[in-house]
């Protein structure tokens, strides 16, 4: 047992891991889609080796810096572990005056998510996103309303380096918005009317492809709509601010017909009516999960002041000219 | 504008005849060692102005486009080196391979275009500048520890053993080397870890295998694997200098080489 313990902490391994691991990264950079265990490998291996030799090599025990520097390296490789099982990585997207519902357009997740992303509601209000000359984006300012644990209503303003926290859950405001067409839908034999939105492609990414077919909620009626904007929105040549455009018009085209909709007019079908209320905006958002993130922090740290307690006191001991 | 080039210039003319005249000192055997840090020193104050001046003209820090990455690099590898140089006075002769390395960025800086960027709303952030400070620091340590490097390999390849012979034999050198490149370790694990937080704050992930965060990884693994292999095969100063280089190339080229290839908002320089 002590045999293997000796063996699996011996340095020449950790020399051969370093290089396992360059090899599997630049592997990974190179081919997109490896398999996960290419990376874990490596990552399994060197706290394998660093865990034998923490045990079994007495130097760690005679330098305290070392100790903690490898301890915490440790703690960082079994933490990442966690973090990879447990993580969630999505993106969502929610227009004006609408509440997020938990529904993510794409994700992410460890096996081991514990998904409850219910808890973490928020309504979307106004946001506004400046803009420099040459359409260059700046501040991005999104109020969003939660509610707090006492049930209270809270409003915040977040953006770029401030996301919105909620039950773990980070949201954060990202360059990925745009218009959002707000139709209502009213059954003919009667039935409560249903409110949609239409995310058009991202503004002003895709200016000139501001057009999207979209399914009437609880139907089949299947439209395709194309938003024409008559003014500047963003101007390239002084600063500015994105923002619905008050002059535009909504071109619908259902069963070969063509018609044009303006804010308030309504569109007949056999079935109901369907009303265009007006232009809304919409924000994608990044939401991210992840509770290792402090003890990933704390261990990172605990790694560099060992790794520096550790240099300090070796050279310390002997300066670098001491035989001459 | 014209007043900050003005300032670069003159302070890139002060470096070049601070490392022409290096060069001169191991040639000729002479030591003129404190008007090589006098002009060291002068040559910083002045590009300190330049940038400082740029930085309040603009502001923000120099870390958005190519010309300001590579100023603000000439100027913090020289800063750590004059530092070098003054603490380690049996070292400076090496001032005559590290200077001329410099020329190479230098020249790059003045043919590089001096136009301000758009500083994005995701690099307006204090963790950016600590992240940068520490990159440089660690750029710095390793590039002290390629003069010695270098003193080591053109001994061994019989070039200028003769105008080297004032400085300590290769196993100091080496030893030295090496404490520069744990200093490195340090600061390139502080660079990553910083970095970490920006990334987090900015873009909602702390890593994402992005081409300047995987090759930094890299570079991590690298210098790790450069200093263990020290602790366990002891090798000889020759073959722990060519490590030093390589550790450098790598570093040189994630800093300055990928940001060309990269498409992700991390950009460095661009």
């Amino acid at each position: 047992m002590t045999l293997w313990i000796a063996r699996l902490a011996s340095l020449k391994l950790t020399l051969a891991i370093f290089v396992l691991f360059c090899a599997s990264v630049v592997l990974v950079y190179f081919t997109h889609g490896s398999p996960a265990w290419i990376l874990a490998l490596p990552f399994c291996l060197f706290a394998v080796n660093l865990a034998a030799a923490i045990l079994s090599n007495p130097a760690f025990w005679r330098q305290p810096g070392l100790l903690v520097f490898h301890l915490a390296l440790l703690a960082l490789v079994i933490l990442l572990a966690i973090s990879r099982l447990t993580y969630l990585k999505g993106h969502l997207e929610v227009s004006d005056g609408e509440t997020f519902n938990g529904e993510l357009t794409e994700s992410e997740s460890g096996p081991l998510h514990p998904w409850h992303l219910d808890q973490a509601r928020f309504r979307q209000e106004n946001f506004t996103i400046d803009y420099a000359p040459g359409l260059n984006r700046g501040r991005t300012r999104s109020q969003v309303l939660w509610q707090d644990a006492d049930g209270k209503l809270q409003q915040s303003t977040i953006g770029d380096q401030h996301p919105l926290i909620l039950a773990g859950y980070r949201f954060y405001t990202t360059h990925n918005k745009g218009f959002a067409p707000d139709f209502i839908w009213y059954p003919a034999h009667g039935g409560a009317p249903q409110e949609g939105t239409i995310h058009l492609p991202s503004y002003p990414a895709h200016e000139y492809q501001q057009a999207l077919s979209w399914t009437i909620p609880g139907t089949r009626h299947k439209i395709w709509t194309l938003l024409e904007i008559d003014e500047v929105v963003l101007d390239k040549n002084r600063e500015s601010e994105f923002r619905a455009p008050k002059k535009h018009r909504l071109l619908i085209r259902y069963n070969g017909q063509r018609r044009e909709l303006r804010p308030g007019a309504s569109l007949l079908f056999k079935d109901g009516r369907l009303k265009y209320e007006g232009l809304r905006l919409w924000m994608g958002y990044t939401v991210f999960y992840d509770r290792t993130m402090p003890w990933l922090l704390a261990a990172c740290t605990l790694t560099v002041l060992g790794m520096a307690w550790h240099f300090w006191r070796k050279f310390a001991a002997r300066p670098w000219r001491a035989e001459d | 504008m014209e007043r900050e080039i003005q300032l670069l210039w003159l302070a890139v003319v002060i470096y070049v005849i601070a490392g022409s005249l290096a060069i001169f000192a191991v040639v000729l055997g002479k030591r003129p060692e404190k008007t090589i840090l006098g002009l060291l020193v002068s040559a910083l104050l002045v590009h300190g102005i330049s940038i400082g001046l740029r930085w309040v003209r603009l502001d923000h820090g120099p870390y958005l486009t190519m010309f300001e990455i590579l100023s603000s690099n000439v100027f913090s590898l020289l800063f750590v080196f004059a530092l070098a140089y003054w603490r380690f006075r049996a070292i400076r002769p090496v001032a005559a391979i590290v200077l001329p390395l410099m020329f190479i960025m230098m020249g790059w800086l003045m043919l590089s275009n001096p136009n301000p960027g758009h500083l994005p709303p995701t690099y307006d952030t204090t963790w950016l500048v600590i992240h940068i400070m520490f990159g440089k620091v660690f750029l710095g340590a390793v590039l002290v520890a390629v003069g010695m490097a270098g003193v080591v390999l053109l001994r061994a390849a019989g070039i200028g053993e003769q105008k080297f012979s004032r400085l300590p034999n290769d196993r100091r050198l080496d030893d030295l080397a090496y404490r520069f490149m744990a200093l490195g370790l340090i600061f390139e694990s502080l660079m990553l870890i910083a970095g970490a937080i920006w990334a987090q704050n900015a873009w909602g992930r702390y890593w994402a295998w992005d081409p300047l965060e995987t090759w930094s990884f890299i570079n991590w693994i690298v210098l790790a694997f450069a200093l263990h292999l020290r602790v366990t095969l002891k090798p000889a100063p020759v073959r722990g200098a060519l490590l030093i280089i390589a550790v450098f190339v790598l570093a040189f080229l994630t800093f300055f080489g990928v940001p060309f290839i990269s498409r992700t908002p991390h950009q460095g320089a661009i």
